[in-house]
């Protein structure tokens, strides 16, 4: 803290963030491209709606989604879009029990594309399709009841997809962008969407660090393999690389300040997760493999220092409130 | 307000410089506000008791619910102090012992068969360690024979570092006055027979017993787990003293504990996540039905810390210097936005409260398609958000904002990252 404050003191607070950057060079192409992935997921699953045919469509759209997840503002936000594209953590196991009713129950809900968005979202997203696709419990046929649902899933997916490039490019830039300005209710000031940005940013390395890799390595103790993302299709640790990717993405188009160290601290953190031979944290159960994947927590919590130390500082910018905020 | 000015003034006069009205003030009140709340919640902990007592020596349909309305009672003035939590770290490292939710409640006792067994997650989901004199925790055999306030708050509580693994405090007390409340997203509470609680032949579901040990030590726990943070507040106690050493950092810690529950907790975590999820068990107090008042007191709380007033359970106030006018000192537009941000959110809750109370109980409204009741708890989560916003420009204002907030670990303290 004290260090922090004496760099703010010495620092003119000059330095502007580059909001205009982020939507067109990092924003609206990440939306773009998710909203296009989500529609080449619902095409395969149109025309053949079984778990091998749609896995690798299934799988582009979550690398798609690691491109703009941790843009918790605005229209990803918005109507609980976030947590019904990827309901994770799951801490009480609702996504198998949502999914489990549906199926028992053969809900025609599946089949109504107007009345889907009401279903639970631990029965929609991309994270119900996980387990749809990948986990045998779930295993179905062609013409089950399954199919339907998946079709459904993916549609919704799409929907909510298109909604936020849509509502990004038409709308919440400007809202960005005219932060400060007359009529502009959501952002007072310039430094409001600054701030709302710097949130996105920190609260997104955090969510790396205290769940993505948190969870799975629970304590020394008791480590917690099967708590980790996505671990069913085998993708736990390539949503830790895409999503630090995607932040230092972030981080360049916003930061007009020097950034050594965070660029450092960056690319630090991604050479530690190449050099992981782990991809589902499974490893967590020997102490040496345990102490690995924390090394890559530390490396990432050591990104979020650089970030406060250096355009924090530099920006006058401290986060605001986010939902990780609480239990 | 008026007082402050004029003590301002009067300082002006005396020293000839403009000094700054009263964060020593402000930051007094807020811990009179806390010691006040945390007392009336243990004076009710303690008629909770007695009520259970009562309940035990003489189980009956009468005694039950006189011990149901003394738990509701209880919730009123507790959950006024949940904005405690997030600013105060020694609220918040004690706060799981009190009010731990969400609950996997098959821990504690019999459960419907629709519950399910042992889940990924949590290998004890369904233990019964009313029905169980021993259990393998770990691998290890553990002796349930006794069960004491020891046993709930050292071996049951948390067991296998699960934290839905809630054997103490509100809401294991609420699972065993109410059972679980079997009805979905339909209009109803828990139902447990006072049998339940009966000897002999007359006792139903079985070890009547053990049940009536585990409800009177996880009550004589919630007493004394109160009575301790009671004393902390009052003057020379540790939370007072951890809150009143840095000035600045104990108003931002003000604000920190009001935006994080406004925010990631109440609006994210208790209202917006079970709309989105159609689950009545994201009820707060989901077995008693009285998640409406636990939301409208929650919401309560945040107001009563920034006007720096808190009306008690006998009536009587207790009030001071405000954050609002430290605020408003600064800059009042953001004051004036922040007050009325606050009496919009405590409108929105008294919304939820006066449908719940005529029937349009909470766990309806979180049916799956039902607008009115999503229309009703996304109406207060706006509210909430929108506070929030406030609460963060109050920060701004204040010059606050280089100071940490919840979960920034290596803002407050970089030479533990750089090491």
């Amino acid at each position: 803290m004290r260090l922090l404050l004496a760099l703010a003191l010495l620092c003119p607070l000059t330095a502007q963030a580059g909001v205009k950057d982020v939507v067109d060079g990092h924003v609206l192409p990440g939306t773009a491209r998710f909203a296009k992935a989500t529609a080449q997921l619902d095409v395969a699953a149109s025309a053949d709606c079984t778990a091998e045919a749609i896995r690798p469509a299934w799988n582009d759209a979550y690398d798609a989604w690691l491109g703009i997840s941790h843009l918790q503002l605005g229209p990803i936000e918005a109507k609980g879009r976030a947590l019904a594209i990827a309901f994770w953590p799951d801490t009480r196991g609702l996504v198998p029990r949502a999914l489990g009713s549906l199926i028992a129950a053969e809900d025609p809900i599946a089949s109504n594309e107007e009345s889907f968005g009401e279903v639970s979202v631990a029965a929609r997203g991309l994270i119900a399709m996980e387990r749809l696709l990948y986990d045998e419990d779930f295993a179905y046929d062609a013409g089950e009841y399954e199919c339907n649902l998946v079709r459904a899933i993916t549609h919704d997916l799409s929907r909510m997809a298109v909604e936020i490039d849509t509502e990004w490019r038409e709308d919440f830039s400007r809202t960005l962008l005219t932060a400060g300005e007359p009529g502009n209710d959501t952002f007072l000031t310039s430094r409001e969407a600054d701030q709302a940005l710097y949130t996105a940013l920190l609260t997104g390395l955090e969510y790396n660090a205290d769940q993505r890799i948190g969870r799975p390595l629970g304590s020394f103790d008791r480590p917690r393999p099967t708590r980790a993302e996505t671990w069913r299709a085998g993708r736990s640790l390539r949503n830790v690389t895409l999503s630090l990717e995607a932040l230092n993405d972030l981080t360049e188009k916003f930061a007009d300040t020097d950034t050594t160290w965070t660029g450092l601290a960056f690319a630090d953190a991604l050479s530690v997760a190449v050099d992981l031979d782990d991809p589902i944290f499974r490893g967590v159960e020997e102490p040496a493999g345990w102490l690995k994947v924390e090394i890559l927590q530390q490396r990432i919590e050591l990104v979020e220092s650089s970030v406060e130390g250096e355009i924090g500082a530099a920006l006058g910018l401290a986060a605001g409130f986010n939902s990780g905020d609480g239990d | 307000m008026i007082r402050t000015m004029t003590a301002t003034a009067a300082l002006i006069l005396s020293t000839g410089a403009p000094v700054l009205a009263g964060k020593a003030e402000v930051l007094s009140t807020y811990a009179d506000i806390a010691a006040a709340g945390y007392e009336d919640s243990l004076i009710k902990a303690q008629e909770l008791n007695a009520a259970v007592d009562a309940l035990l020596a003489d189980p009956s349909a009468a005694t039950l619910a006189a011990a149901r309305t003394a738990w509701l009672e209880s919730r009123v003035p507790y959950q006024q102090t949940e904005v405690f939590r997030f600013g105060n770290p020694i609220v918040d490292d004690w706060e799981g012992k009190v009010n731990a939710w969400p609950l996997d409640e098959g821990l504690i006792d019999y459960v419907d068969a629709s519950y399910g067994g042992p889940s990924d997650e949590n290998e004890l989901a369904a233990l019964n360690v009313v029905a169980n004199t021993s259990f393998t925790l770990s691998g290890e055999q553990i002796d349930a024979s006794e069960i004491t306030p020891d046993f709930l708050e050292e071996t049951l509580h948390e067991a296998d570092a699960v934290e839905s693994n809630v054997a103490t405090g509100y809401h294991a007390i609420e699972f065993l006055l109410w059972g679980q409340d079997l009805n979905g997203t339909e209009h109803g509470a828990g139902d447990r027979p006072w049998t339940d609680f009966a000897s002999g032949d007359d006792c139903t579901n079985q070890n009547c017993e053990r049940r009536g040990e585990y409800l009177k030590a996880a009550t004589s726990l919630l007493v004394s787990d109160l009575e301790w943070m009671a004393a902390q507040w009052i003057e020379g106690g540790e939370a007072r003293s951890a809150l009143t050493a840095d000035e600045s950092a104990g108003i931002a810690a003000i604000l920190t504990g009001m935006g994080s529950l406004s925010y990631g907790e109440q609006a994210g975590e208790r209202m917006k996540l079970g709309v989105l999820l159609n689950d009545p068990e994201e009820e707060h107090d989901c077995f008693s039905d009285n998640t409406h008042n636990s939301h409208y007191y929650d919401g309560m709380g945040i107001r009563n810390v920034y006007n720096g007033e808190y009306v008690r359970v006998d009536g009587s106030t207790v009030s001071g210097e405000s954050l609002s006018s430290l605020v408003a000192e600064a800059d009042e537009g953001v004051d004036a936005a922040l007050r009325a941000d606050l009496n919009q959110t405590m409108i929105e809750l008294a919304q939820i409260k006066t449908a719940a109370e005529a029937g349009f109980s909470y766990d309806q409204m979180l049916e799956r398609g039902n607008k009115a009741g999503e229309d009703l708890i996304m109406s207060a989560v706006g509210a909430l958000v929108t506070q929030t916003r406030s609460i963060e420009r109050a920060v701004t204002a204040l010059g606050l904002d280089q100071i940490g907030f919840e979960g920034s670990d290596s803002l407050d303290d970089p030479d533990a990252v750089f090491q």
